[in-house]
């Protein structure tokens, strides 16, 4: 089993470079020959709950292998805009990088990061039994380009529901609501809590706020790829506006629109908020062991609109950008972050559930293992995986949303803080999107 | 040159003496309450630094710890106060090099276009850091420059090197210029005769320009912001990323915060009457 | 300037020496200041976006980012809200340092010791002062709030309320800048000759109208450059929105500058970003000219 992957390019690779990789995990190389000794591998990704567990098995991967990783992992909207701008001015720093959801479509279009099928398809760099079609094509998919070529390998499939930090509260209060006048309607009920907001989100509005719009039968682009006119100020985009605004200003903390993520987290984690629209990843964190609604917390899909039921489906993916000049350790490192074992094992060590990998989600122990204070939130995800199928994500799959999302952000800023109405607002995003576009060289 | 006196003595006055000295204890007790007002939002962050866990509104004050300091040390933040360290050092140093015989000619020869160089100086101190920023991140991504210390020294040297001719040109002014012309008369060329005695009598105000250069590069955000990712990144860089990625541990935050502050601070007690010296000469820069 | 006794060889090697000395700092500046400048001008002039390639040498359009520029409502929006931001920082800090400067002009030992406290808001590292100001503004964990609410006085979130945002980024600026112009005023009020003071106080005038007709008249021109300076100064504000507001709510803290990070580094209008930059040099290099007239020579503060 010993093969050669050292290239020119892995500095001190070595000749007896061996197969140590096809058995992540597992025993070191035969022969002790560590081939990608002296290699400095510079990763990165935005700082969510997936890449911190990750961090606890990178020193197994330098042991293994002797390569040196630099693993930098800022927030979001930070590691986004460094990571646009090293990609589009073709940059070497990284070698694997996070193929953001909303930046998909702009950097694998441009041709920014590697498509992997030369990888993942020649035998002497991945064996056969690794599973480069075990992941679902749902999520898969929106990693593609054009020629169908996978560029990124899908380290989660995150969907979008909700959930509650009390369940007995919401029980008193009819349940876990099906529809979003039922949830609006809940919250009134519920009314002005001692410590705890209704409802709260995170403010990167581009993303939470899209399962609303397109509930209430509204779109972002009015048919992508092919015809990427915003619609943003049609009727149903500005009553989903009405509604969601109304949601974060009247049942929201104070300060809603500075909420991050990972402080929303932190309050759910605390029982500050009674309910959220989150990703599965966020919420599942509410049964963790640091958290103090672990014993009360409830999910439910996300609620339905007056135009049915959108909850949306995000994937993140490992990637390695057209300039990296270390191509093959990079694939090494995907390759053994994304095996089926790894993913096995994080499911089972940290218990980290939003994967991608059919043969984990088919398995035994992932569907109790997301039976959750007797909630199936493995069904949830199946179903939504499912729903989320059918078409509705073909938005985020253009170049060009990562502008329009700014936009979206700034419509909820303007309507929560009240400086627009949602009809104003929505019509200012709409114009403001058309003028980025047209900078952007869309023809419309 | 403008010389405030920290401490200078007071004139004798002679008027209602008592009246005046129920003033002066007033003001003094004013001006004391004052300054804990303003500082206090600083002090409120140094003493979270020392908080333990996730109640931040209390008082640390009863139980300190230190838990926020090691976790740092422990991390990647090191690294970046080294960065940090290197990148203000060496671009300060570099600026004085080359920057005070251009402030000493500057302040010595009238040359026609003496006035356009005066100005063109300054309007490189106003200029807005985007503006070099953009440029610089394309070229250093040719020159190889980009996320390395080198780069840092040198976009630094926009500031820094127009801080050193401008500042240090104002304290040359203020030295005599019949020493020198009779050590020329004693055979000194001009430039031995800067060294020789120019240079020693304008100690106070290199260590001014000094300090000021150092904070100026050590405070920088936007430049390192922009052009280092992991292997150059400064402190004040890594604070920010630290801060998002640690989940808002407001203790972590506030100690990596002191952290930052701390070799500024240091600088503006221990050499407060240079640093004075230095502000009012240079005008400050952001 | 020096002796008419020594010889014009001699003048004409000092010339030589001095040019000599400046030389070397004039060959740095314009690498590192003249030829980035040119450059940014250059690539104002194309439509330069990596995600198109072959934008780079592209001048079918030279004016064409500077056209868009007039057109675009966000960019005017930021230049409105950098004035409202500029105005009212400037003129608190005028008003804050000169205050203090009154205050704090008095020869006393314990006094001098106080100036040195005052001043350090301006010295600390910009991204400090963010990280002071986020934990006073988010309502959670911030004292303030805290104590308000105790007292029954309860303040929502100022940095997330479009009605407010910008005055609370103005108040953190201000925090941070007023020891500059108080440092600067002091220096100019002692200049004050001492003769004009002790007759005014002979005559028996008030603190009132000594301010106004003894000290403001001496103090008049540094007070100009100094509101010149935090004006320039001003226009560079970054950190505190990078931290606070991220230019939100919905732009309402979004001035010039932070637009032309967000075009340039967030969305690859690198030649749209170069023509706001150009425009924001340009906007400064005016203000120079007037410090640069108003001032002496080139010494701001030389009396």
């Amino acid at each position: 089993m010993i093969r050669r992957i050292g290239r020119r390019e892995l500095i001190g690779g070595g000749a007896a470079a061996a197969s140590l990789l096809v058995l992540p995990g597992k025993a070191p190389a035969q022969g002790g020959a560590k081939p990608l000794a002296g290699v400095n591998l510079n990763v990165s990704c935005w700082s969510a709950a997936y890449p911190k567990y990750l961090a606890d098995y990178i020193p197994e991967f330098e042991k293994q292998t002797g390569a040196k990783v630099t693993y930098d992992t800022p927030s979001f909207p930070v590691y986004n805009q460094r990571m646009d701008v090293e990609l589009s001015t073709g940059g070497s720093t990284y070698d694997v990088i996070n193929v953001t959801f909303i930046y998909s479509g702009r950097w694998i279009g441009a041709g920014w990061v590697t498509p992997l099928d030369d990888f993942i398809k020649n035998p002497k760099k991945t064996p056969a039994d690794w599973g480069g079609d075990d992941f679902l094509e749902g999520v898969a998919g929106q990693l593609r380009d054009k020629q169908g070529r996978l560029c990124g390998i899908p380290w989660i499939a995150d969907i979008f529901m909700a959930g509650t930090t009390h369940n007995e509260i919401v029980q008193k209060l009819g349940g876990m609501p099906d529809t979003l006048d039922g949830l609006e309607a809940m919250l009134k009920k519920a009314g002005k809590m001692p410590e705890m907001a209704g409802f709260i989100a995170e403010n990167h509005y581009g993303w939470t706020f899209i399962s609303f719009l397109m509930s209430y039968g509204g779109m972002v682009f009015r048919n992508p790829p092919d015809d990427l006119t915003p619609v943003l100020d049609t009727p149903e985009a500005i009553a989903a506006a009405d509604y969601y605004g109304n949601l974060l200003r009247t049942y929201g903390p104070d300060g809603v629109l500075s909420y991050v993520y990972d402080q929303v987290v932190q309050m759910l984690k605390q029982g500050k908020a009674l309910y959220s629209t989150n990703n599965q990843m966020f919420l599942v964190q509410m049964a963790g062991k640091d958290s103090k609604v672990a014993e009360t917390c409830g999910f439910s899909m996300f609620p339905a609109g007056p135009k049915g039921r959108r909850p949306q489906v995000a994937t993140h993916g490992w990637g390695i950008p057209a300039g990296s000049k270390q191509k093959d350790a990079a694939w090494e490192f995907i390759k053994w972050a994304m095996s089926k074992q790894m993913t096995e094992r994080m499911f089972k060590e940290k218990n980290y559930s939003s994967v991608a990998r059919r043969s984990v989600i088919e398995g035994p122990d992932f569907k109790k293992a997301l039976t959750l204070n007797g909630f199936d939130v493995g069904k949830m995800y199946v179903d939504t995986i499912e729903l989320a199928g059918k078409g509705y994500m073909k938005y985020r799959t253009v170049p060009v949303y990562p502008q329009v999302d700014r936009e979206i952000d700034a419509a909820i800023q303007a309507i929560v803080s009240q400086q627009k109405s949602a009809k104003e607002a929505m019509q200012t995003a709409q114009a403001n999107s058309l003028e980025q576009l047209k900078r952007a060289g869309v023809k419309l | 040159m403008a010389s405030l006196s920290i401490s200078a003595a007071a004139p004798a006055r002679s008027r209602p003496r008592r009246r005046r000295a129920w003033r002066r204890v007033a003001v003094q007790v004013f001006a004391v309450l004052l300054l804990i007002v303003t500082l206090a939002p600083l002090l409120w962050m140094v003493q979270m630094s020392f908080h333990p866990s996730t109640d931040v509104l209390s008082l640390s004050l009863v139980h300190p710890t230190f838990e926020n300091y090691r976790a740092l040390w422990t991390g990647r933040f090191p690294a970046s106060f080294g960065n940090s360290m290197i990148a203000s050092s060496v671009s300060t140093l570099l600026a004085l090099v080359v920057g005070a015989p251009a402030a000493y000619s500057l302040s010595r020869w009238r040359f026609r276009a003496r006035h356009k160089v005066a100005l063109w100086i300054l309007a490189t101190r106003m200029a807005p850091p985007i503006a070099f920023t953009i440029p610089y991140f394309l070229a250093y991504r040719y020159l190889h420059l980009f996320d390395t210390v080198t780069g840092l020294i040198v976009i630094y040297l926009t500031f820094n090197l127009p801080l050193v001719i401008w500042t240090m040109s104002t304290f040359f002014d203020s030295v005599p210029r019949s020493l020198e012309e009779a050590a020329w008369t004693d055979g000194c060329d001009v430039w031995q005769a800067f060294f020789r005695i120019t240079l020693p009598l304008s100690v106070p105000g290199l260590a001014a320009t000094t300090i000021l250069c150092f904070i100026l590069s050590w405070n920088d955000f936007f430049f390192a912001l922009i052009l280092t990712r992991t292997s150059a990144m400064t402190a004040p860089v890594a604070i920010v990323n630290f801060m998002q990625y640690e989940g808002w541990e407001w203790g972590k935050i506030a100690a990596a915060g002191t952290l930052v502050m701390l070799p500024v601070v240091a600088f503006t007690f221990v050499v407060r009457a240079y640093l004075i010296h230095g502000l009012m000469a240079g005008g400050v820069k952001e | 300037m020096a002796a008419g006794s020594l010889s014009t060889g001699w003048e004409a090697h000092r010339g030589r020496a001095f040019a000599l000395g400046l030389a070397p700092a004039l060959v740095v500046l314009a690498v590192t200041t003249l030829v980035p400048a040119i450059y940014l001008i250059v690539t104002s002039l194309t439509p330069l976006n990596p995600v198109n390639p072959g934008t780079a040498f592209d001048f079918s359009r030279p004016w064409g980012n500077y056209v868009s520029a007039l057109t675009d409502a966000r960019f005017l929006h930021s230049l409105w809200v950098q004035a409202q931001l500029s105005v009212v920082t400037v003129m608190m800090q005028l008003l804050v340092g000169l205050g203090l400067a009154l205050l704090l002009d008095l020869p006393s030992r314990l006094i001098g010791a106080l100036r040195t406290g005052f001043l350090l808001p301006m010295v600390l590292p910009p991204i400090v002062v963010a990280v002071i100001w986020k934990v006073l503004f988010t309502p959670d964990v911030s004292p303030l709030h805290h104590t308000l609410a105790a007292i029954g006085l309860p303040v929502h979130s100022l940095i997330t309320s479009g009605g407010t945002a910008l005055w609370a980024i103005a108040f953190a600026d201000s925090w941070e800048w007023f020891p500059f112009t108080m440092l600067m005023l002091l220096a100019a009020l002692q200049m004050v000759p001492r003769e004009p003071i002790e007759a005014a106080t002979i005559d028996g005038a008030g603190s009132l109208q000594m301010f106004w007709y003894v000290r403001l008249p001496y103090i008049r021109q540094a007070l100009v450059v100094t509101a010149i300076f935090r004006l320039i100064d001003s226009i560079k504000a970054f950190p505190l929105i990078y931290i606070l507001t991220d230019g939100g709510p919905a732009r309402a803290t979004e001035v010039t500058n932070y637009f032309a990070f967000v075009q340039t580094f967030n969305f690859s209008y690198w030649g749209y970003g170069s023509a706001i930059a150009t425009l924001m040099v340009a906007g400064a290099l005016i203000l120079s000219l007037v410090v640069s007239r108003l001032g002496t020579d080139h010494g701001v503060v030389e009396h």
